[in-house]
């Protein structure tokens, strides 16, 4: 028991590897955010967001090291009560909180802001990191995916509310875990389907999707029909190809086509329900009417249901010709700062662009523009690289873990981090949506770096008690 | 146990191998923002924030020797409006009401639509994705002023989407005057001072590199050493004189109208040093009168008599004449070689002096002589020599563009089309061709006694009234002939006017000298010769004693009252003679400023006036008055050349005698004393409807002036 010896001693077992690559991105956000927002050799004062940034890393540093000293058994035990809190002030923000351009997400305490949504990412970690490794739970059984999925459902609602869609879609990152763990694929092949299916339904018109699953539908009947007469493949063979022809050459008749389809289908279940292939009708019919009816309630919640920021940012990434010209403008100023470096960058504090404020949220969302005007393609490819190797290692320490809490939640943490990185860096080239989610350790904000601190401080702590069980 | 194990391990790099794919896409688009397109990227932010701006230099000012401002540019705005820069928030209905409410007045003719309409156009403009908008053209700088400060427009270009852009509009403060010597540039075309001036009136446009801030969303000016600040133009000061231009034009116009003309030129240069004074071209269009072409310098015609000074000269050079030789001018019509040649004027005279063959403008005199010196083959081109020498050949170099090279046929020259008969009409002025203005050139010369003065039109290049170039008078040539020639020929011209054509022109108050012209414009033409074109013309100077001013005068096509150079354009001349006279204090002969002699009735009699004014008035004319210790109204009188000051009282409580006042201090006076006045006419007052020394009872006054 030599090895139990070594818990509870602050620093002792550490993962530096981890600590370092932590600390590197903390130092490098800390230098961009100065990057960011000197005005030429001004940097601020006391009350800039440089400063701030300061004193929020050196709390960050203090809050590691104060955890090193707190019993690992007390996240485990305490989870479901951080948890607790945690949903509790995303209420309570909803009542008391702050708003800041437009959504209400902040507590103002004194001069600072906190943000309990970042928290809330930390505690719902903790909390699904300690229900997935109770005895009972199970992602093969209904009753644990329904908590499971519960567990992120209640924040992301609350979330919404505020409403703060960014930090609502981070929580879908614990989808990694559930996979790690054993849910369903066919869960994420439907999920993954529709999600196709919803973006398709929104590049295209909802009724290409369905006139899409329809002649899907019509060619495996046909198919099937194959076994009867031969007379009918070569027919309905001719009139497939005839279809595709048509809607190729004279894409204005795709209704007439859409007719034909919704005329002819039908026609073929009878005749196919009457030579006895049952099954097929009863398998494809439900899917054309589900993949038709979800692709156009797509379409529809997409101009109905969404705000015209939220649709113009997915029109922006998926169909930029229908984009309002604004919001075009965010991302083009975004890839035209990050463009800008070049090779090996502008030089520290030399960025033309970043000092004009031609990219909003500069310090914060879009930080990572600024790299990519100072630093330039260097720069951020060691962000990159940087970042790579941190997940990469936080999911080795997750692998070597004993404890099933103490994996899961480093698979949460590994989750969340990577949902923010890929989506934050993607978001400023352009690959994914603009969705307002920071670039952890990097962009400007105090409740984002705490909340992300504390995950890495408690990450490093269940891992340096990683012999303890 | 070991196929869950296996699950797990794959499921993991399952996880792991996404992550690989999707830090790939990172990657991958790192790679291609950065390196494969940073470029164009950053090349496209250059271009996105540095925005070089042309600052459109300012063009230089024409201004007269004593700074009367010809031609100055002013600053005018073409207003657009970017509907797609107002943000949604500022773009309110009650926005663009105080918008519409406020451009309205301005673009009222432009749009013609009620300010709702003119509201709901802007709207549906900008909802169907249409960026700029013209607003009005031209507007002035007041203008801009007050529509820059309007609601949405007043938050600037980028918020506000409003847009000016400035340009400069030439402008003439004086009209007309002299308007197509002043020139323009335009479409390339450079014509007057403007055009020949152009490199300094212009300037040079400034470039300035301004920075896009996009969080302020204005352009900030940088300081970098590549931007030119723009140069404005340097103003150019030239020899034209405001009221001599003035008197030319009216005079010239006035002519035009009397003579029902086609057109008409005018130049004023000033004999010692060539200065272009005045410099008039007035043309019939169907628009009324106006100055659609330089005559002056850019068509050279036939100059008809005023070239027999040159004649004269040559003869007079040669020693061949004197100028009481006799002459025998054949009753006014004589025969070269089966060419009739006739004297304008009827005449029976046969055998006169030189002296009177040139004051009556005898073309067979004239003609005569010059066949009898010149006609032998190797003599003519003597005669040319002589023209040459007198530099009627050469442009005189004015700084406009478009001056006419004149044409002087050389003897016996082919190309020429020399003939037997060319001789005799070159010396009466046909078969050459001159501008007036290398016409007066040489006037002036022989005004300038045989120093032939190169005329010019601009004395100086200043930069902020500092002057950079000085153009100082150049002598052509020093002499153009004998002393005793110049002086000869002088007589001849002071005849002209004494005795001669002219002599209908005289004037008692000064003496000038000149030359009547009337040129046949269509004489060529043999199914014209009933109706007939003339071209009138008269250039001399004066005062003929002294002189100072050059001028030309040349009229053509005089359709009605008179068409020859004494009927047509000596008029002219006298007026521009008259006007320069009165106007010009150095006319006044020198030295000899004689006392005045002034009689009883160009002085003031019986004039009220009050002390002080009167006072500033005497002082201002020289004039000797009594003084008797009068403190306000004054009544005036005058004896020979004394004026005598006696008091009028005025009292409080009787009506005063305001009879000799002007309505000025009348109506102060009885207005002051309560009573209502009404009057008709104007002038001084000569009757008053209550008699002086009335008692005031606020009654009514009514006063006659005449």
């Amino acid at each position: 028991m030599s090895i139990r010896a070594r818990r509870n001693n602050g620093f002792q077992n550490v993962d530096l590897q981890t600590l370092s690559y932590y600390i590197g991105l903390v130092i490098i956000g800390w230098m961009m955010i100065i990057a960011a927002t000197a005005k030429g050799n001004d940097f601020g004062g006391l009350s800039s967001e440089a400063t701030k940034q300061g004193f929020f890393i050196l709390i960050s540093f203090v809050l590691i090291v104060g955890i090193s000293f707190i019993e690992w058994k007390f996240w485990r035990t305490f989870s479901y009560v951080f948890y607790a809190l945690s949903i509790f002030s995303l209420i309570a923000v909803l009542i008391i909180g702050k708003k800041v351009s437009g959504a209400t997400s902040w507590f103002s305490i004194g001069g600072f802001s906190l943000q309990p949504s970042e928290f809330a990412k930390f505690a719902t970690c903790l909390a699904m990191a300690s229900f997935l490794s109770s005895y009972n739970a199970n992602l093969k059984i209904f009753k644990s995916q329904l908590i499971a999925f519960g567990l992120i459902t209640i924040p992301i609602i609350l979330i919404l509310l505020q409403p703060d869609a960014g930090s609502a879609i981070v929580f879908t990152s614990f989808l990694i875990l559930f996979y790690r763990l054993g849910l369903s694929e066919n869960f994420y092949i439907v999920f993954l389907t529709l999600t196709t299916l919803f973006i398709i339904a929104l590049i295209y018109d909802p009724y290409y999707v369905i006139l899409g699953f329809m002649m899907t539908g019509t060619g495996i009947f046909i198919y099937n029909l194959k076994n009867e007469k031969r007379i009918w493949i070569i027919g309905f063979t001719l009139m497939i190809i005839g279809t595709i022809a048509g809607l190729y050459f004279f894409p204005l008749f795709y209704q007439e086509i859409f007719v034909f389809n919704f005329v002819i289908i039908p026609i073929l279940s009878f005749v196919l329900w009457r030579n006895g292939r049952k099954e097929i009708v009863k398998l494809l019919l439900p899917l054309i009417i589900f993949g038709g009816t979800f692709a156009y309630g797509a379409n529809f919640a997409f101009n109905n249901i969404l705000k015209p920021h939220q649709q113009s940012r997915i029109n922006v990434w998926l169909s930029p010709s229908k984009a309002p010209s604004d919001a075009i403008y965010n991302l083009r100023q975004s890839k035209l700062t990050i463009g800008s470096g070049e090779l090996s960058g502008k030089g520290f504090l030399q960025g033309t662009r970043t000092k004009l404020d031609f990219v909003p949220e500069q310090s914060t969302d879009f930080i990572f523009c600024t790299v990519g005007e100072e630093q330039g393609f260097v720069g951020v490819f060691g962000i990159i690289v940087l970042y790579l190797l941190f997940l990469y290692r936080i999911t080795v320490i997750a692998e070597r873990q004993r404890s099933d809490f103490s994996r899961n939640y480093a698979y949460g943490v590994a989750g969340i981090l990577f949902f923010h990185f890929f989506i934050n860096i993607g978001m400023t080239m352009g690959l994914v949506m603009i969705i307002g989610i920071p670039l952890p350790f990097i962009s400007y904000g105090g409740s984002s770096l705490l909340a992300f601190s504390l995950m890495i401080g408690v990450l490093l702590k269940l891992d340096s008690n990683r012999y303890s069980i | 146990m070991s196929q869950n194990k296996n699950e797990v391990l794959y499921r993991v790099y399952i996880v792991l191998g996404l992550l690989v794919v999707f830090a790939g896409f990172i990657f991958y688009n790192a790679v291609k923002i950065n390196v494969l397109e940073g470029d164009k990227w950053r090349k496209e932010g250059e271009k996105d924030h540095f925005r070089n701006h042309v600052v459109k230099a300012s063009r230089g000012n024409i201004i007269t020797e004593d700074g009367a401002l010809l031609a100055s540019s002013l600053p005018f705005f073409d207003i657009f409006f970017d509907l797609t820069r107002p943000s949604q928030g500022l773009w309110t209905n009650s926005n663009l009401d105080s918008l519409v409410d406020g451009l309205m007045p301005y673009v009222i003719d432009d749009f013609n639509m009620t300010n709702l309409a003119f509201r709901d156009s802007l709207i549906k403009a900008r909802n169907a994705g249409k960026q700029y908008m013209l607003i009005k053209r031209d507007v002035s700088y007041a203008d801009y002023e007050e529509i820059k400060q309007l609601p949405i427009f007043r938050r600037g270009q980028m918020a506000g989407g409003f847009i000016a852009e400035e340009k400069f509009k030439r402008e003439s403060p004086y009209g007309m005057l002299a308007l197509r010597t002043l020139g323009y540039v335009r479409n390339n075309r450079m014509v007057g001072l403007e055009g020949w001036f152009d490199k300094e009136l212009k300037g040079s446009d400034g470039k300035k590199l301004k920075v896009y801030e996009a969080a302020s969303k204005i352009l900030v000016p940088v300081d970098d050493l590549n931007s030119i600040k723009p140069k404005s133009g340097n103003d150019i000061v030239t020899t034209l004189d405001v009221n001599i231009q003035d008197v030319v034009q009216k005079a010239l116009l006035r002519g035009m109208e009397h003579h029902d003309a086609e057109d008409g030129t005018a130049i004023v240069m000033e004999v010692k040093t060539g200065k272009i004074r005045a410099m008039s071209n007035v043309g019939k269009t169907t628009k009324g009168w106006y100055e659609n072409y330089n005559h002056a310098i850019g068509t050279k015609v036939e100059p008809g008599s005023t070239f027999k000074l040159a004649s004269m000269m040559a003869l007079l050079e040669d020693g061949y004449i004197d100028l009481d030789d006799s002459i025998n001018l054949e009753q006014g019509l004589y025969t070269f070689y089966e060419e009739e040649m006739r004297d304008a004027s009827f005449h029976q005279l046969d055998s006169t002096t030189i002296r009177k063959a040139f004051e009556i403008s005898s073309n067979v005199g004239v003609a005569k002589l010059i066949q009898r010196y010149y006609g032998d083959t190797d003599e003519a081109s003597k005669f040319i020599q002589h023209l040459k020498d007198f530099r009627l050949d050469q442009i005189v170099g004015i700084e406009l563009n478009g001056e006419a090279k004149p044409y002087i046929k050389e003897a016996y020259n082919e190309d020429d089309s020399w003939s037997g008969i060319s001789l005799p009409w070159m010396s009466i002025g046909y078969e050459v061709e001159l501008t007036p203005l290398q016409m007066l050139t040489f006037y002036n010369a022989v005004a300038n006694d045989g120093r032939m003065m190169k005329p010019y039109l601009v004395t100086q290049v200043q930069q902020f009234g500092e002057a950079l170039k000085t153009f100082k008078p150049t002598v052509i040539k020093k002499e153009i002939a004998r002393p005793e020639t110049i002086q000869k020929v002088k007589e001849l011209l002071e005849g002209v006017v004494k005795t001669g054509t002219a002599k209908k022109l005289k004037s008692n108050r000064y003496q000038f000298a000149g030359k009547t012209g009337t040129a046949q414009i269509n004489y060529y033409k043999f199914d014209q010769r009933d109706n007939i074109k003339y071209r009138a013309s008269f250039v001399g100077y004066f005062p003929a004693e002294d002189p100072i001013y050059s001028c030309i005068v040349v009229v053509t096509e005089p359709r009605k009252s008179g068409r020859y150079g004494s009927e047509v354009a000596g008029p002219i001349f006298r007026q521009i003679a008259d006007k320069c006279f009165i106007q010009q204090k150095e006319l006044y002969p020198k030295g000899n400023e004689r006392k005045k002699v002034l009689t009883k009735n160009q002085l003031p009699q019986l004039d009220v006036g009050y002390r002080k004014d009167v006072d500033k008035i005497l002082k201002n004319l020289k004039l000797i008055h009594t003084d008797s210790g009068v403190k306000n109204w004054a009544v005036l009188t005058a004896d020979t050349d004394t004026i005598h000051i006696a008091p009028r009282y005025i009292s409080r409580d009787l009506v005063p005698n305001v009879v000799g006042m002007g309505l000025r201090d009348a109506l102060y006076i009885l207005e002051n004393l309560g009573l209502k006045v009404t009057f008709q006419g104007a002038g001084k007052v000569v009757q008053q409807s209550l008699k002086g020394g009335t008692k005031i009872r606020g009654q009514k006054i009514n006063l006659k002036l005449r």
